[in-house]
């Protein structure tokens, strides 16, 4: 057993965790996080992707032990159903979303771009999400949606 | 989940080499791409020592000739590091193309080398910067050529306690240098084929050619002979062709004709072509 001390979209956040605990786990399961998706388990599907220190990691090949220190962010950061973040408004209106189980993943990737390239471009985009997978939009409608929200949002402000 | 095991998570190198000389069953945890995977599938370890906390062995280092890179730096910081986009391009490039973001913020080159899969991207790039690993142990520091430390595909010469730390490559600035490789899809793949090369050329002549083809052999390889030959050639057509044919050659004498070769063969000729010609 470990005791983490790290942030969670902005609030620190104390929780006693396994030594052999994903964090995909801790955040599901102990922090009741039922955005983050299990896909494949083993760092392919991109379903599980978290941001640590803003930067994309699988939270279910991340050991929840590592975190401490860290900054955490889920989708949940980024807004909720009563104000929408731009990302996820135009992954609405760009029809970016269908069965949504990558959809969470998926707009973390897309934040932690616009945080370091305001101006993405097509393919900025597509190698920023090239580690989640969709199988039903066929991708079209999620670079547009990224690319819509890049000039509507400071992210990083 | 994962099976059961205790880890323990130290600060320093000192107490990390403490923890594996006394634990029976230890298993070094770095990035955990690969390891959790294996573990996944039932791979288990009584301990689990996470080094990622100690500072100094994620450090990439700039010493004149050679570079120091801590076996903790991600492929995401190689990718980006200033020292190595100047002095080693192609080891920058091939991080750049391992896996997929998320990937490549949590693997790291050491965690890389120690899974030894001869299709690693980096390992085109580090022979032809003549890299050696640092391994160190509570009884002392090895340092020996990546060429011998990878014994086998997924088989290295690390012992039970040693941790490796560093690993240190020989800069070349000013060479023409690059990594290409070649994969079923753009993006979030193992390479089918990759080459590293770095070329000084003067007024028409090579004057220093290394180069290193991964995914063909057992172990990404240089030819050696072939690069000594090269050196005060004029660069023409001529030269290049025999130089081309020469490496096949020895590609087919180290593997056999496989049956992926029928496929290979002509795309390593292309691109060691283009590579020469520049």
């Amino acid at each position: 057993m470990k005791k983490i001390d790290f942030t969670l979209n902005g609030k620190q956040t104390i929780l006693d965790v396994e030594d052999n605990e994903t964090l995909l786990h801790a955040l599901r399961e102990k922090l009741d996080i039922k955005s983050v998706k299990e896909g494949c388990s083993i760092g392919e599907c991109g379903a599980c992707t978290v941001l640590i220190d803003n930067e994309p990691h699988y939270s279910c090949l991340t050991l929840a032990s590592k975190v401490s220190g860290h900054d955490v962010k889920t989708v949940e950061f980024l807004g909720d159903e009563n104000l929408l973040h731009p990302l996820q408004e135009a992954f609405i209106t760009y029809g970016a979303v269908q069965c949504g189980y990558c959809t969470p993943g998926m707009l973390l990737a897309a934040y932690s771009l616009l945080l370091k390239n305001e101006h993405p471009t097509d393919t900025d985009i597509k190698e920023a999400i090239s580690g989640n997978l969709c199988r039903c939009t066929g991708y079209i409608q999620i670079v547009e949606a990224i690319r819509n929200a890049a000039g509507l949002c400071k992210c990083n402000s | 989940m994962l099976p059961d095991f205790a880890s323990v998570i130290p600060e320093s190198k000192e107490d990390a080499l403490a923890y594996l000389s006394s634990l029976k069953s230890a298993k070094i945890f770095a990035g955990g791409t690969d390891l959790l995977v294996k573990m996944r599938r039932g791979e288990s370890y009584s301990h689990i020592v996470d080094i990622t906390r100690i500072r100094d062995i994620k450090v990439i280092s700039d010493h004149g000739e050679t570079i120091n890179i801590g076996a903790l730096s991600t492929h995401y910081e190689i990718s980006v590091n200033q020292i190595i986009s100047e002095k080693a391009l192609s080891l920058a490039q091939a991080c750049g193309w391992v896996g997929s973001p998320a990937i490549r913020n949590m693997g790291t080159i050491g965690g890389n080398l120690v899974n030894a899969s001869p299709a690693a991207d980096s390992l085109a790039p580090l022979l032809i910067h003549d890299a050696d690993v640092v391994l160190e142990s509570k009884d002392g520091t090895r340092r020996m050529r990546l060429e011998d430390f990878i014994l086998a595909p997924y088989k290295t010469d690390i012992q039970p306690h040693e941790i490796l730390t560093f690993i240190t490559i020989k800069g070349l600035p000013g060479y023409r240098e690059g990594y290409k490789r070649v994969t079923k899809r753009a993006a979030w793949a193992i390479s089918r084929l990759s080459i590293a090369w770095a070329i000084q050329e003067k007024g028409g002549f090579y004057k220093d050619v290394k180069l290193a083809i991964g995914s063909c052999t057992p172990m990404p390889f240089r030819p050696r002979k072939v690069e000594d030959s090269l050196k005060d050639r004029a660069k023409d057509e001529k030269t290049i062709q025999v130089a081309v044919g020469e490496i096949i050659d020895e590609i087919i004498k180290v593997s056999g004709m496989r049956p992926s070769f029928v496929y290979k063969i002509p795309v390593v000729k292309a691109l060691l072509e283009d590579i020469l010609k520049g």
